[in-house]
């Protein structure tokens, strides 16, 4: 008789298997804990971070003895009373604070019309466009982004060589403040562009339509419907921008030409050129500080934007 | 010079002297042989070592001979020298085996390795009777360190940009026209010490009072110099981003190899001499430590220097090495005692105790 096979296949004995697995491994009576379970990974992965960050504290608190380049088995705040006094310190963390700042807002100012046309355009050529050109720069990295500038910017590169044909001089386009900034804007941007979109696609035509048949012109309609609307996205990708402009490595390194060290250039120095794990160690506690500090203001002050995932004040 | 590691056993320090006595008498004849009290061959052994031409003279003078004489593998590890040293350094702290072999250093970041207890001592290689004074790392007990050659950190110049002649003071880049087209290691290495002395101070007071070398680089600053590593100076001259530089010969020899016209004096204020060497992390098995200590003593022989070290265009530790041709009477190539005369040496110790110190002050003056 293989009717009974038929009316219960295998695959359902299977599954019943399965079940009951999952059962004696994971009772009813714990279902309500159950979205708790999924939360594990990302705890656990949170918990490796809150891990490290210990190990950094504890390496934070102990010198080096450049005698036999051991660390102080004691606690001291000296690598803290190094990190705030000496000039160098200062000076890159004011540098890269300001670069994060007129980074964030540059990035903001330039994303928001290209995000903006992406959303908004009947054209889907023009979208499929955009979207090409703003994904493209992720399959390059930072890195070799980077390098690029130093071939159209450097003495000898596209751009100097077109200025020669109009008879001025190569000048120094690269290796300064500006540059490093200009290659942060140009790193940030399909972040901020990214972050922009969702709070722009959310935001109803028919309202900017309405705007405009109460009488008010383009400019108006863009000041107090588009932008207000909008802010969540700014805030999501400000602060998005703002703590990678922030912590950025590369970018100094390379278009800075050597003067132009942001907070995670002195940090990789002290780790890696002058052994002093205990003095880096606090140099990256403080950046963490810095930025959380910066984040906490930001959304005490605005809320969490788009990062609140439809829950923010806007 | 021949001691012994004290935590080796007995067994194997003679197991090793027997052993490497019959390598080094095998590779005085050419013979490619094995032997009885060998220890088992590992398929391979790791070297770290910097990339580009410096890592192909390596391969060239050093590894590729050693591969054919014991069947070995070498495998070169290209992470940068300051970032596998902490690597090292845990691995030995953890008690794991050591991610690489051997670590071709500089002087001054082997000898924190070697003040922090993590290299093996080599004073045990038969070829280190054939070397000169110039091996032995000062300051140290025994050999956690060999020294295989020595360069300088010259004054490399584009002559175009020199039209009245070589520079002959560290104090001609100060000229305006050099604005922007100045570059320094940005850590300011191999610039110190000769700004001391272009400052008007002495050598005599490193550690003690450096101010004049301090108030020099601040003038030079001015000149709005770029900063970078060895790559970056190839690469700058090349692109014609600089008219002069404070860089190992090497990485001038390179760029003139690679057809841009370059040349390099020493000033007369001077320029730093050091070394470079080779070191053996602690933790290695003692069958591989063996045949990593064989490497390092292959290296020690005048074949395998002659070749590496044409190609590096360096003086090694060797007596009767040739210079290459290009180099015969060069500043950069010292063999006499009238040519190191010119030279700074600051002891490795001074250099370690104080290096972070002075990497500082040079950021803060130029990061400024």
């Amino acid at each position: 008789m293989r009717a009974a096979r038929t009316a219960y296949p295998l695959k359902w004995r299977i599954m019943d298997a399965l079940e009951g697995i999952a059962a004696a491994i994971w009772p009813a009576r714990f279902r309500r804990a159950t979205p708790y379970l999924m939360l594990l990974p990302a705890v656990l992965l949170v918990g490796l971070l809150v891990l490290g960050l210990i190990q950094i504290a504890d390496a934070s608190l102990r010198t080096l003895d450049t005698t036999t380049f051991q660390f102080s088995d004691d606690y001291s705040i000296a690598n803290f009373r190094r990190a705030l006094t000496e000039p160098l310190f200062l000076v890159v963390a004011q540098r890269s604070l300001v670069a994060a700042l007129i980074v964030t807002a540059v990035t903001l100012v330039f994303a928001f019309p290209y995000a903006y046309l992406m959303v908004r355009t009947r054209s889907p050529r023009l979208r499929k466009f955009l979207l090409i050109a703003l994904f493209l720069p992720f399959f390059i990295g930072q890195v070799v982004r980077a390098y690029g500038w130093l071939i159209i910017l450097g003495n000898q590169g596209m751009v100097n060589e077109a200025l020669g044909l109009i008879g001025v001089a190569p000048m120094r386009l690269i290796y300064n403040y500006p540059a490093v900034l200009f290659g942060l804007v140009q790193y940030m941007l399909p972040f901020a562009v990214l972050m922009l979109a969702p709070a722009l696609t959310a935001i109803p035509e028919e309202l900017e339509a309405a705007a405009g048949s109460l009488g008010a012109n383009w400019v108006r309609t863009f000041i107090h419907v588009v932008l207000p609307l909008a802010r969540p996205g700014f805030i999501g990708a400000g602060v998005v921008v703002l703590t990678l402009s922030l912590t950025d490595f590369a970018v100094p390194a390379i278009l800075g030409g050597g003067s132009q060290d942001f907070i995670a250039n002195a940090i990789y120095d002290q780790f890696f050129r002058t052994s002093d794990q205990g003095l880096g160690a606090t140099l990256a506690l403080m950046l963490v500080a810095l930025g959380s500090i910066l984040v906490g203001l930001v959304f005490a002050l605005f809320g969490a934007g788009t990062l609140a995932m439809g829950r923010s004040r806007a | 010079m021949k001691r012994f590691k004290p935590t080796l056993s007995h067994l194997s320090r003679r197991t090793f002297l027997q052993a490497t006595a019959a390598l080094g008498g095998a590779s005085a004849l050419g013979l490619r042989s094995s032997y009885a009290q060998e220890p088992e061959k590992p398929a391979e052994i790791i070297v770290r070592a910097w990339g580009g031409s410096w890592v192909d003279s390596l391969k060239a003078g050093v590894s590729d001979s050693f591969t054919k004489m014991t069947g070995i593998a070498v495998r070169h590890d290209l992470t940068e020298d300051n970032e596998i040293q902490p690597k090292v350094w845990a691995a030995v702290a953890q008690n794991r085996v050591p991610p690489i072999h051997i670590n071709w250093d500089t002087t001054t970041n082997a000898t924190k390795s070697a003040l922090r207890g993590v290299t093996e001592d080599l004073s045990d290689l038969p070829n280190l009777a054939n070397v000169t004074d110039l091996a032995k790392p000062a300051g140290l007990e025994g050999f956690p360190i060999v020294n295989t050659y020595g360069y300088v950190y010259v004054l490399a110049y584009r002559p175009a940009a020199f039209p009245d002649g070589p520079p002959k003071s560290w104090k001609d880049l100060l000229d305006p026209k050099f604005k922007g087209r100045l570059a320094f290691y940005n850590d300011g290495i191999g610039f110190h010490f000769p700004a001391q002395v272009a400052g008007g101070g002495k050598l005599e007071d490193i550690p003690g009072n450096m101010q004049p070398a301090w108030d020099f680089i601040t003038k030079m600053k001015t000149q709005q110099p770029l900063l970078g590593e060895d790559p970056d100076f190839t690469t700058w001259f090349q692109n014609g981003e600089i008219d002069a530089a404070c860089t190992i010969s090497t990485n001038a020899r390179e760029a003139r190899k690679n057809g841009v016209k370059i040349e390099w004096v020493v000033p007369e204020e001077g320029a730093k001499f050091d070394t470079d060497g080779l070191w053996i992390p602690k933790g290695l098995p003692e069958n591989e430590l063996y045949w990593a200590k064989q490497y390092i003593n292959h290296a020690l022989t005048k074949e395998a220097q002659q070749v590496w070290l044409d190609g590096l265009g360096l003086p090694g530790v060797v007596p009767g090495l040739t210079p290459p041709k290009d180099l015969v009477g060069d500043p950069s190539y010292p063999t006499t005692e009238a040519d190191f005369q010119r030279l700074i040496r600051i002891s490795s110790k001074i250099q370690v105790e104080n290096e972070s110190e002075w990497f500082s002050k040079f950021k803060a003056i130029m990061q400024g």
